[in-house]
């Protein structure tokens, strides 16, 4: 008798743990807490409640290799450092890249590492906070990439310093054979400090599949205040699975925008805890979406104090065949009084075979609360493309300044005037 | 002071609990074939119906109790319920001298009583009770009235032995036996309940009206509804009911089934003030309903309208179908959870003909410990052009130790819809007492009154004798829940 032995993906990422078990920097029993989590969970199919409109199973089907080699040199990434003065750190292939970051001349009070250098030589900090929040078993991303992820970033920044210059984390996917990727960043601002942090995901020289699931934690100490930037520029091979879970203490301001511009399959899980008094979050996002991709944006607000605010606002343009998805939490719990919180998704749908699917939810369990959330989709209104034409101006390029004017709501909450220039420049180019 | 109406009020008894003492023709306590069949034979049914149960029965077989709504509670074992109990069964009876005195005398208490319809009949309002005590239509009045016009309004049971062609025709093509795990156990086990149907071009001269009540005790109510609005008829459908106090769980998955064809209009009502389990959350209903309308054809309009006071647990969707194009859907809810009472309910606007609409206003209230969660979908199909949705779900917080939470889907598959959702989550406003109490209104009367004026939208929407019902169901259901 023959048999056929298939080894399916999720025992390949759990025997792709036992085989760098040895290899692994920081803390063992961590890792072996994700794994058991992940071998619980496995990966989210169709079933999985929060992951309905994206079945991984079927998405992440296919042959994986682990490898992080490649052959980037410094001249061929030069468009992809987004900012001129810039602390960069970069990572291709998952993996930290000295040669290609520019961390000459860090400040006072700022560390920029890779994770295994962090473990070695900021051992306290890194343990008091390393996988401290994003939590194992809420996720099966976070526990595969907790259990698996060997390097990424670690930033922290003392108590009270102000870090100018934005910081730039550039991760560049370079193969030619699939890959799956687990890179994890530990972001630790103290107390009255304030920084910049921009990271983007961008490819270079990318001919197959990868899969990259990347996971952040962010700690926002008492009266910090952290700008956070997303750009999500890959290619349609490649699929991203991108976890930033911030824990905000008392008095502190965390704002995040998200902007998804191109990616397969691009899937967002922002996750806030808002674990103090007084304290303001801010979430943007935008997603431009054609051909066949496939956007999914999940936030959660989790207010567990009194007297913070949340302010979320998510906008979308639809074209094509593609999918988009927002659902977005706001979670009060008991104690959380005299909690304000706002949630708005927008979305344009441009044509036939485009699909937005929304699910704004509000849990509430405090009765002292202001709470809204809003979600509208349509279509371009003609009205206003009518007001434009009339007064000349041709249909396209009526609609183009609709969508311009539609996106830039969003665009206009970035602060640092490099990023926004270039954003602004980027979505042009697609309205063309 | 607050706290001190709050304890009133939780510590009042339910109004309606007491039990009426009818001789009841129970089944054995189970659930299998044997108990299926007994029931179909009970009934006198036909083969086909038989049929139907077992093919559904089998079907709920393989599926497993749902857990994704937002509430936690003891699952009832299947195996405890009686699934049959009727009034044993007298001759025919022409006037209301000839009903059980007993039963008079429940519906005198329960403020509906029937003589006072019949009364009622000789004058403007008309409303036609198809009386249900347990799960057999007791009585049905204003019948001959209504047959004159061409309209069937009976129990489910005599449909099948009457008009079984309607019902083969029509039953099950909207909650098909394969929907969720309740819409199968009731085709399986269904008891009884109403079907109506509105012949072409006819308007319903009165609104029809169905009394809900359970009975006696350990007994399961599987009602099933049947509505047909044949061409450019119109009905109005009404819907109340209470249930007596019982410190066991009882488990009510009732179906109801609405077809609108071409041009037709259904609206339909319902006032639920069901048991909702003590101040402990011992006891009270569960209400597990699946009720779905379908605009079959052209211009054909579906209206939902329920206020949702009582159960301990609460799970229903009422959804509307848009098939035919220019259809219209609407979805008016005021849902309010006391204590420890928990609700997961909204609604599923699927729309999939052109040029259709659809509106959603759900008003929650809770308070004591309770949960009370809006859940809604709303579909745009690919090709439903011109599809348009507005959904307001408003959340109205009692006291610090309830819930409120939305779970709106929105899903879009075409790009001339245009959909909007809001939601909102706020407590009644310390300001809008005091201008309340500035004026000599006592802080009870003024919480009835902010309460009656943010479920306004939705109670207008109620034929009158419902809408005073409601509001006097309100006020008593919210009695001094001051946060």
């Amino acid at each position: 008798m023959e048999t056929i032995t298939k080894t399916s993906l999720k025992d390949k990422l759990i025997g792709q743990y036992e085989l760098t078990k040895p290899s692994f920097v920081g803390d063992a029993a961590i890792r072996e807490m994700a794994i058991n989590a992940f071998v619980k969970q496995g990966l989210p199919g169709r079933k999985h409640e929060e992951y309905k409109y994206l079945n991984f199973e079927l998405i992440l089907k296919g042959d994986y290799s682990f490898s992080h080699s490649h052959s980037l040199a410094a001249q061929q990434i030069q468009s992809l450092y987004l900012l001129k003065d810039a602390y960069v750190a970069v990572f291709v292939n998952g993996q930290f890249n000295s040669n290609l970051s520019k961390l000459n001349d860090l400040p006072k009070g700022l560390i920029i590492c890779s994770l295994p250098e962090a473990f070695e030589k900021h051992k306290t900090i890194v343990e008091q906070h390393y996988a401290k929040h994003a939590d194992v078993n809420a996720d099966n991303f976070i526990a595969l990439n907790t259990a698996l992820a060997s390097d990424g970033c670690f930033v922290h920044v003392s108590k009270g310093a102000i870090i100018e210059k934005p910081i730039h984390l550039l991760y560049i996917s370079s193969a030619t054979e699939n890959l799956i990727l687990n890179s994890r960043n530990l972001v630790v601002v103290e107390e009255n400090a304030q920084v910049k942090i921009v990271e983007s995901f961008e490819v270079k020289d990318l001919t197959s599949k990868v899969v990259t699931n990347a996971s952040s934690e962010i700690v926002v100490m008492p009266n910090a205040i952290v700008d956070h930037y997303k750009v999500q520029n890959e290619s349609e091979q490649s699929i991203l699975i991108n976890t930033t879970q911030v824990y905000q203490e008392k008095q502190s301001v965390f704002s995040t925008v998200n902007f998804t511009l191109n990616g397969g399959v691009v899937r967002n899980n922002l996750n806030i805890v808002l674990g103090g008094e007084y304290i303001e979050s801010h979430l943007n996002g935008l997603y431009l979406t054609k051909n066949n991709q496939q956007v999914d944006n999940h936030t959660l607000v989790d207010h567990r104090m009194p007297n913070c605010n949340s302010n979320e606002l998510y906008k979308g343009i639809i074209d094509d065949k593609s999918v988009a998805t927002f659902n977005g939490k706001i979670y009060v719990r008991k104690d959380a009084q005299k909690t304000n919180a706002f949630q708005s998704n927008k979305n344009i749908l441009l044509s036939d075979d485009g699909t937005i699917n929304t699910k704004p939810q509000l849990e509430i369990y405090a009765d002292d609360v202001k709470c809204s959330h809003g979600t509208s989709t349509g279509k371009l209104d003609e009205d206003q493309v009518f007001y434009l034409r009339a007064r000349g101006l041709s249909e396209t390029s009526a609609k183009k300044l609709l969508m311009h004017a539609f996106a830039s709501e969003v665009v206009s909450t970035v602060k640092i005037d490099e990023l926004r220039d270039y954003l602004e420049a980027e979505i042009s180019a697609r309205f063309e | 002071m607050g706290n001190e109406i709050l304890e009133e009020h939780i510590n009042s008894d339910y109004k309606y609990g007491f039990v009426t003492d009818i001789e009841a023709d129970n089944a054995p306590k189970g659930l299998n074939e044997d108990i299926i069949r007994f029931i179909s034979k009970k009934k006198n049914e036909p083969e086909w119906m038989l049929e139907y149960r077992l093919k559904a029965f089998a079907y709920w077989k393989t599926l497993e109790e749902p857990n994704w709504a937002h509430v936690s509670y003891t699952k009832p074992n299947f195996q405890d319920i009686i699934y049959y109990s009727a009034p044993k069964p007298k001759k025919e009876l022409k006037s209301l001298d000839e009903v059980d005195p007993e039963l008079l005398k429940t519906f005198e208490k329960l403020g509906i009583s029937l003589e006072e319809q019949k009364r009622l009949s000789g004058v403007e309002s008309k409303i036609a009770v198809d009386a249900v005590i347990d799960s057999v239509s007791v009585k049905t009045t204003f019948k001959e009235t209504l047959s004159e016009k061409g309209i069937i309004f009976c129990s489910f049971s005599e449909a099948v032995q009457e008009h079984p062609d309607l019902v083969k025709k029509y039953m099950g093509t909207v909650v098909p036996h394969t929907d969720n795990f309740y819409a199968a156990l009731n085709a399986a086990v269904f008891s009884d309940g109403s079907f109506c149907y509105i012949p072409k071009g006819v308007r319903c001269p009165m609104e029809l009206s169905t009394y809900f009540r359970i009975n006696a005790s350990g007994t399961g109510q599987f009602e099933r509804t049947l509505l047909i609005a044949d061409e450019g008829s119109y009905v109005s459908y009404l819907e109340g009911c209470t249930a007596p106090m019982r410190d066991e769980n009882q488990l009510h998955a009732a179906v109801v089934e609405i077809v609108a064809h071409k041009n037709a209009e259904v609206k339909y009502s319902t006032v639920q003030n069901w048991y909702p389990g003590d101040k402990d959350g011992k006891g009270g209903i569960f209400n597990f309903v699946t009720k779905r309308g379908i605009c079959l054809e052209d211009n054909s309009k579906i209206s939902w309208t329920q206020v949702e006071t009582g159960s301990a647990v609460t799970w229903k969707y009422p959804s509307v179908i848009l098939k035919g194009d220019n259809s219209i859907g609407e979805f008016y809810s005021v849902a309010v959870t006391n204590n420890y009472q928990q609700a997961d309910t909204g609604t599923k606007m699927m729309h999939l003909g052109k040029n259709t609409r659809s509106t959603i206003i759900s008003k929650g209230i809770s308070a004591g410990f309770s949960n009370n969660s809006y859940r809604g979908l709303v579909r745009i199909a690919k090709g439903a052009s011109n599809a348009r949705n507005f959904s307001q779900c408003d959340s109205l917080l009692m006291g610090d130790k309830c819930g409120a939470h939305t779970f709106p889907y929105i899903e879009i598959k075409d790009k001339s819809a245009i959909v909007e959702h809001e939601a909102t989550t706020s407590k009644i406003g310390e300001d809008q007492i005091f201008y309340c109490n500035q004026r000599g209104i006592d802080t009870e009367k003024a919480i009835g009154l902010i309460v009656n004026g943010y479920c306004k939208e939705v109670l207008n929407q109620l034929p009158m004798e419902f809408a005073v019902e409601a509001q006097k169901l309100l006020a008593v259901s919210l009695e001094g829940s001051v946060g």
